[in-house]
């Protein structure tokens, strides 16, 4: 794995290791230095760690329940012909903020200033996600909407327009599977041309 | 750029969005419009950021959020929300058609039967006795670490090393260190490679298909009103469940908990009462012959978990918490993501241990033979005899200390020997259960909850952990249930 090869001295891997704190937990930590940034957020259990691993090639743990991931994750993605650091995030439901770990994915949005966000929701419950993406939208956070889980959300019997939402919330929208790995390409290429213009 | 997103509140939010802009003088990150509705809804963190940001304004923007609440009789928050929630139907409404198309009963009904406590509790035996008992217990810790201790390590390598180092090792403390009783090969590397990776192994595979599935968020519906009596709420099964895996782990993902008090009541229990995989495997292999005393365990350490929960969850003060969460669809797993899943678990849990494992035998063998070793047990021994154990288990007692599951194979291979009763097994995995957390878990407990917290919790947990193994040993011997 790639994590665990950030410059920290020898000394203190070997004590991390021994004493099994190291950040090895089902986290990814590149080294990423110096690249823009795009990060995945959005509630929790709506897919952006599976997302994240699609875009790096990298694998955090992903699973059928919400608070898998606690701790940010980076690793670097290639979109277009340009180099990216990614940013996997534990979820958050709105910017007024509960938990700790939401916190967490707040203050990375105040602090680091992604270059481009990707809201990912669940499609079946739009209606419970998209306030967040009005929160981004109000906030002035260049973001663009991943509308994921489509397969449920069309085995359910939702029909979503997708060009209509594009042109009324006026920012990308992108439908994805992202566990079957559909809709990634069109998404990076939407990336691609946000972040030139963002 | 596109036109962007029209959304617009009631004239009285409005105009105090414009008065609060005019104030905001500094420079933030997030657009103007969203600070001044943000510190409307009460959000502390920008209210923070603007007294520092902003100073002497910031009373007139108090006074403003003040005005504006006055017209209201619900809190701001609420009224935000419900104005953008409205905004939201009127776009999907447009937007997003839904055609009646109620299929998937099958999996609803699934889903209903596995959170109705009539049905849910029978399922959940079910997947413990298949998951863990049959497939952790019977096939991990039985069939491959019987193949693996017997056919492999003590048919070949043991022998194969101990001469391998008789013959051209001359000097006799290389020898015991490699190999014989307490060798880094023959102990160390064998503990982790033919008893704890078969366990955590299939304990991971099961684990992880359970993970997929959506399982443990309707578990967590289903003990919510237990967990409520101690202090808990639902939620928390999921780092409880996780702590099963890996207490470690665990503790981490306590802070998704809402309040601190719950992350304290959490991490001490996932400290005391909740045993790792690879203890939990050799704990059920170590019983599985005896189903009474594998019963008593089950029970004791279930009762205790209750009992200290409920007594925190009264000591500690802080409000009762509330549960809200959302339950994911059922989903058959995929198989490449529990196979991966699986994978980078064993190989960062088998990258964590092996050097322990070896620093242990290294640790061991200096002990013992500067006889430090033999002094230590000789002092761990009354502690073991007061619970009614035979002198051998101070060793496994001593293990324990470096490992939750180095300790519980110690006492594996003291079972294979034959040296304790069904009532000393019964004792003894319950005591080891509940003693101390091992290094990994009490140094993420450090950094979760802080040194003062961490280091109360081991003072509480070693001395509570051997009487309530004699207390165990006590009511098993007056009640004659084990012999």
């Amino acid at each position: 794995m790639d994590c665990c090869q950030n410059k920290t001295p020898w000394y203190k891997k070997l004590t991390s290791t021994l004493l099994g704190t190291g950040n090895c937990h089902g986290e990814v930590n590149q080294n990423t230095k110096g690249l823009e940034k795009i990060a995945l957020i959005g509630s929790p259990n709506v897919g952006k760690s599976v997302l994240f691993n699609s875009l790096t090639g990298a694998y955090v743990t992903v699973s059928n329940y919400p608070g898998t991931t606690v701790e940010v994750s980076r690793g670097k993605g290639k979109i277009g012909n340009k180099e990216y650091e990614i940013i996997d995030t534990p979820g958050m439901y709105s910017l007024m903020c509960i938990t700790d770990e939401e916190k967490v994915t707040k203050d990375l949005l105040l602090k680091e200033r992604p270059k481009v966000v990707l809201h990912v929701i669940d499609s079946k419950n739009i209606q419970r996600m998209l306030p967040l993406t009005f929160q981004l939208i109000e906030g002035g956070i260049p973001v663009i909407l991943v509308l994921n889980i489509m397969d449920e959300a069309e085995r359910m019997g939702l029909k979503i327009d997708v060009k209509g939402l594009e042109k009324e919330l006026g920012i990308p929208v992108v439908s994805t599977i992202a566990a079957l790995n559909k809709g990634i390409d069109t998404l990076r290429e939407r990336v691609e041309k946000y972040a030139k213009i963002a | 750029m596109q036109k962007s997103l029209n959304l617009t509140y009631d004239e009285i939010i409005e105009n105090s969005i414009n008065e609060i802009i005019k104030c905001l003088k500094a420079e933030y990150v997030l657009s103007k419009r969203s600070i001044a509705l943000l510190l409307l809804q009460g959000d502390t963190d920008m209210m923070e950021s603007v007294k520092k940001n902003e100073g002497s304004s910031f009373v007139k923007i108090s006074d403003i959020v003040n005005e504006v609440k006055k017209h209201y009789d619900k809190p701001l928050n609420y009224i935000v929300s419900l104005n953008r929630q409205k905004r939201v139907e009127e776009i999907t409404d447009k937007y997003v058609k839904k055609t009646d198309k109620s299929e998937n009963n099958i999996t609803d009904l699934i889903s209903r039967i596995t959170m109705n406590p009539i049905t849910g509790i029978p399922i959940l035996l079910l997947v413990l006795y298949f998951g863990l008992y049959k497939f952790v217990g019977e096939f991990g810790a039985g069939t491959i670490v019987d193949f693996l201790e017997a056919d492999i390590f003590e048919a070949y390598i043991n022998p194969w090393v101990n001469n391998l180092v008789t013959a051209y090792i001359p000097w006799h403390w290389l020898q015991e260190l490699i190999a014989r009783e307490y060798g880094i090969v023959t102990l160390g590397i064998r503990y982790a490679v033919a008893i704890i990776l078969p366990i955590v192994g299939t304990f991971f595979i099961a684990f992880s298909i359970i993970e997929d599935t959506g399982y443990l968020p309707r578990l967590a519906l289903l003990v919510d009103r237990i967990f409520k009596k101690i202090g808990l709420n639902g939620r928390a099964v999921i780092p409880m469940t996780l702590g099963f895996g890996c207490d470690t782990m665990a503790t981490m993902v306590s802070r998704t908990l809402e309040t601190k008090r719950e992350r304290v009541i959490a991490t001490l229990l996932l400290a005391l009462a909740i045993p790792c995989s690879a203890q939990l495997g050799v704990i059920v292999a170590l019983l599985s012959g005896q189903s009474v005393a594998l019963i008593v365990w089950v029970v004791f350490v279930a009762l205790v978990f209750l009992f200290i929960g409920f007594l925190t969850s009264k000591l500690m003060p802080g409000s009762k918490p509330s549960f809200y969460m959302e339950v994911p669809p059922l989903r058959l797993p995929k198989l490449s993501n529990v196979l991966v899943k699986t994978y980078t678990r064993i190989q960062w849990y088998f990258v964590e241990i092996l050097p322990l494992f070896i620093v242990a035998s290294v640790l061991i063998w200096f002990g013992n033979l500067t006889g430090l070793f033999d002094f230590v047990i000789s002092l761990m021994e009354p502690l073991v005899n007061f619970v009614g154990l035979p002198d051998e288990a101070a060793e496994a007692f001593l293990f324990g200390f470096f490992r939750r599951d180095y300790g519980a194979a110690g006492l594996y291979d003291l079972q294979k020997a034959g040296a304790l009763s069904p009532r000393q097994l019964a004792v003894a995995a319950s005591t080891l259960t509940l003693f101390v957390p091992c290094i990994a878990q009490f140094s993420m407990t450090i950094k979760e909850r802080g040194t003062k917290a961490a280091i109360a919790m081991a003072a509480f947990i070693f001395p509570f952990a051997f009487v309530a193994g004699f207390v165990l040993n006590w009511v098993l011997v007056t009640f004659k249930v084990l012999p």
